[in-house]
């Protein structure tokens, strides 16, 4: 595939190119696919391994003329979850990252948008990082409050 | 004109009876389209179910419609608008709620952002149930409430007045996503463990 080829590493799976790289790596590797063909940044995702103490960043990027869809993958450490921003590369990224940071907590360096993007007056933990008890959060928080009393076809 | 103020009473039980009478043909329905419901809606309203045949039109505003359909779950974020649509509204003023979702969550009860039970926040005057409800159960739910207006028994715009505070306070419970000292505690905990790594 077109990718590895670029790259020089990675491994053909189910007929994409995955490439595993360092935080290092990502941005020469992002600018070196889109000056060869993969012009569409198609979304960033983000997997929380909780037993393995890490979060993986995934890049996905496709090429029009190849028809080849590039994963790119990147492990930051759970504890130590900061990354570079790549939004000057592709502006879509901003957003991607906007919600990643909301939902997951992550901080990207060189994002001044990392503002509110679904929640709102969120003041808990990220919601879909794997530790955040969700049916805990829900006894807590919804189940705690109270039914209004008195009979359903009560007047004034 | 020397009428005594039973008599007043009585006068205005006769007219609300005949108004209710009057207008339990013509609902208008504000249909605040949340969740999965909103695709139910369409052929209730197109010639194949034909809901004008009853007198139920949509309204495109809140402050000319009588019922308002919350059609599935809501999100803490949508709760807020739909407060916002129910207050503007003018009373007598009706709820009808789509769907398991807003009886207990329903496939949402144990997700962060929804909340389980709408009659905790604005009064529900009917539930649907069912995931999600089909046309025929939306004609029935309609019928049932001409029926309850006619009777009098739709008053959840009157429980709304009367636990005005209990209403508010609830809503601005899960508004600021408040939460009890326990978890405040168990943060402050995490936080201490962090800082000692």
């Amino acid at each position: 595939m077109k990718s590895i080829e670029l790259l020089g590493k990675g491994e053909e799976m189910h007929g994409r190119a995955y490439i595993k790289l360092s935080a290092d790596e990502i941005e020469e590797s992002i600018k070196k696919l889109k000056e060869n063909g993969f012009n569409h940044f198609v979304m960033l995702s983000c997997v929380d391994w909780l037993d393995k103490g890490k979060f993986e960043l995934v890049y996905h990027m496709w090429n029009y003329e190849e028809k080849e869809h590039a994963m790119l993958s990147v492990d930051i450490d759970r504890n130590n979850d900061v990354m570079k921003s790549m939004s000057h590369l592709f502006p879509q990224i901003e957003t991607y990252e906007r919600e990643i940071h909301e939902m997951y907590g992550i901080k990207f360096e060189g994002n001044n948008r990392l503002t509110p993007f679904l929640l709102e007056n969120w003041p808990h933990d990220p919601p879909m990082r794997k530790d955040f008890d969700s049916k805990k959060f829900v006894k807590q928080m919804y189940e705690s409050i109270p039914f209004i009393e008195g009979d359903e076809n009560e007047g004034i | 004109m020397g009428l005594h103020n039973g008599d007043k009473m009585m006068r205005y039980e006769e007219w609300s009876k005949l108004a209710r009478k009057a207008s339990k043909r013509s609902l208008w329905m504000v249909h605040f389209c949340t969740g999965c419901g909103a695709i139910e809606m369409p052929p209730v309203m197109t010639s194949r179910y034909d809901m004008e045949r009853f007198g139920i039109a949509p309204m495109a505003t809140p402050r000319q419609a009588d019922v308002l359909l919350i059609t599935g779950y809501l999100t803490v974020k949508t709760l807020r608008r739909v407060i916002q649509v129910y207050e503007q509204m003018q009373s007598p003023k009706y709820v009808i709620a789509f769907g398991s979702c807003t009886i207990n969550g329903g496939m949402y009860w144990d997700s962060y952002n929804t909340i389980k039970h709408l009659e905790k926040y604005i009064p529900v005057d009917l539930y649907i149930a069912g995931c999600m409800p089909r046309p025929e159960g939306i004609i029935n739910a309609f019928l049932e409430l001409m029926k309850l207006i006619d009777e009098g028994k739709a008053r959840g715009w009157e429980r709304y007045q009367k636990y005005y505070d209990k209403y508010k306070e609830n809503q601005r419970r899960v508004f600021n996503f408040e939460v009890k000292e326990e978890e405040k505690e168990e943060k402050e905990q995490k936080r201490e463990k962090n800082e000692e790594h």
